[in-house]
């Protein structure tokens, strides 16, 4: 069955339909989370709100076991959908670059989109940094096209490089993600007992 | 803590565990009568015996024999460096390893035709590509390149060219077979590792 | 459900643990529907590569990096399904933000022990280095991060790992910005 719209089930302008839908419900769920506050988000970083751990750790294991579930019944081709590929050594510069500016920024693009959305200025600021940056990437991209492709490994999963099965990779990070669940928890708790303030709108 | 999030975090645990035990997935995906039957009605599935002895005699690499007989037709005698997987056992995971094998012609061949036929319909279901029959088996075989006959007088030349290969390719099987043991050049057979095939294009 | 109701609760937001769970079986849908997972930097990369194709399309084909993204058939980057994607995340946003009260006016949130000119630098500065940065992770924390390590993808768990990791790395530094 699935992929729909890669197998063709879905076609024509139907798709742009659903991608506005898509689109929707994310942005509704992000905003709900409150992911359209920034202090919100940094909380991840000092401890006092966690809220970004729970929510993306929850998205990624509900979606990966599902995914599985759904190639095991044959719902889904695993093989069609898109992984992404790895380039080993921008991919980390990149997840340097960004986490850098995470912590700096307070938002991620998709979560500065839902700020904007309710009219918060830094939102704005933000997604003005962000089209500044891809726009001075863009312009530089001859100086660094050569790192851009380089260590191209091809799309590989997590299991492939580890040489375990997706399925057990699954099962540790649920683990992983329960533990620091439990965990995060218990830290929130202490550093909230210093604080007035731990969620903010 | 509250309650609801152990049972929560213990259901997620048991779907992710569940993932873990179940057994290897076998249901291939349905190939579609339509495209099934286009690619039955391709003669480009079958090759000649003819083929098959220049492929042998130049020791192509990409020449992957599959005799589908059962094992005592295939001590009996068999195409030198085929491998015998018997019809009855083609789906038995000892195998698969043989099966769809990258950049590997799989001929599959047998007494006639039919044993051969099934084989091919077989590994189509399981998604196998570059995957042929011996058109006429080894009956056709033995008529064509071991004993071949000669044309008659009014042939044309091609015939002629034919049948000159076909006496060479009888010397060079009946005398090969006799000098060569059967070898068991398994060695050289790899594990295909399934390849991506179309995915969808980057998101960000 | 009235606005302005949660002035002596705090913010409402819906909880986490729901959220995410919610979110998961989005990205699942959307793998199902589309193959492919989330995405939100996409848009912004086409936006720019739409206008500089306009302005200077000779420009735009010299440089490889916007060729790449310029469709071969003539149509326009725009007519692209994460443009759409990222209206509806706008859409979206507003339409939470105005169910549970929170779409006011203009404002700046900001930590009280730095201005909001300061906050506003920061979320530019944070911005470009995203900007940078999601080019080279090949996506940003949607569409790397999340989605990339949803689908088991490697690369997406290297993004993951370093975006957040990094992140613990600096914020001692940074911590006057927000606490």
């Amino acid at each position: 069955m699935g992929p729909l719209i890669p197998q063709g089930i879905i076609t024509g302008q139907w798709d742009f339909v659903i991608a506005l839908l898509i689109g929707t419900a994310f942005g509704f769920l992000l905003e709900s989370s409150g992911f359209s506050s920034s202090r919100n988000i940094a909380g991840v970083f000092y401890g006092y709100n966690f809220v970004v751990l729970r929510v993306f750790f929850t998205a990624m294991i509900v979606a990966m076991v599902g995914l599985l579930y759904f190639n095991y019944l044959g719902w889904i081709e695993l093989d069609m959908v898109f992984v992404l590929p790895t380039y080993l050594a921008p991919m980390i510069l990149g997840g340097f670059i960004m986490g850098l500016g995470f912590v700096i920024g307070g938002f991620c693009p998709g979560t500065s989109y839902t700020a904007c959305a309710i009219g918060k200025l830094d939102g704005f600021a933000f997604l003005g940094g962000f089209i500044i940056g891809v726009f001075i990437f863009a312009e530089a991209f001859p100086l660094f096209e050569n790192f851009y492709y380089s260590g191209y490994m091809g799309n590989i999963t997590i299991g492939e490089v580890f040489s375990v099965s997706n399925e057990l990779v699954t099962f540790i990070f649920v683990i992983m993600a329960i533990v620091a669940f439990y965990v995060t928890w218990l830290i929130e708790k202490k550093v909230r007992k210093n604080r007035t303030e731990s969620k903010f709108e | 803590m509250n309650k609801n999030y152990l049972f929560l975090a213990i259901l997620m645990i048991i779907l992710a565990g569940g993932l873990l035990i179940l057994p290897e997935r076998t249901n291939y995906t349905q190939i579609n009568p339509e495209d099934l039957l286009w690619d039955i009605i391709q003669p480009s599935r079958y090759v000649t015996t003819d083929q098959v002895a220049k492929m042998l005699i130049e020791q192509d690499p990409t020449l992957e024999l599959i005799d589908v007989r059962c094992a005592k037709e295939y001590d009996k005698f068999a195409l030198p460096n085929a491998i015998n997987i018997p019809l009855d056992s083609i789906l038995s995971p000892n195998y698969s390893d043989y099966l769809g094998i990258e950049d590997m012609n799989a001929i599959f061949y047998c007494n006639d035709d039919i044993l051969a036929d099934q084989a091919w319909v077989i590994a189509k279901r399981m998604d196998i590509s570059r995957i042929y029959i011996m058109k006429g088996g080894l009956n056709c075989w033995i008529k064509t390149i071991i004993q071949p006959t000669p044309p008659p007088e009014t042939a044309s030349g091609d015939e002629f060219d034919q049948y000159d290969f076909r006496k060479g390719a009888s010397m060079y099987f009946t005398g090969a077979s006799i000098s060569a043991p059967k070898s068991d050049s398994k060695s050289q057979v790899t594990i295909k590792r399934k390849k991506k095939t179309k995915a969808t294009a980057g998101g960000c | 459900m009235k606005k302005n109701s949660n002035i002596n609760k705090g913010p409402r937001y819906i909880n986490p643990y729901f959220g995410g769970v919610l979110l998961g079986l989005l990205l699942l849908a959307t793998f199902y529907i589309a193959g492919r997972g989330l995405s939100a930097s996409g848009a912004v990369k086409l936006s720019i590569v739409a206008i500089v194709d306009k302005i200077a399309p000779a420009h735009a084909e010299g440089n490889a990096y916007y060729d790449k993204f310029i469709p071969t058939d003539g149509s326009s980057p725009l007519f692209n399904w994460l443009i759409f994607g990222a209206i509806g995340t706008f859409f979206g946003g507003m339409l939470s933000g105005g169910i549970y009260g929170r779409l006011k006016k203009l404002r700046i949130e900001h930590s009280p022990n730095i201005t909001g000119t300061t906050r506003m630098i920061a979320a530019v500065v944070g911005g470009m280095l995203f900007g940078i940065g999601s080019q080279f992770g090949r996506g940003c924390s949607s569409g790397a991060a999340l989605s990339g390590t949803a689908s088991l993808s490697f690369g997406g768990l290297l993004v993951m790992v370093f975006m957040f990791g990094i992140g613990y790395v600096f914020a001692y530094f940074f911590r006057k910005l927000w606490i």
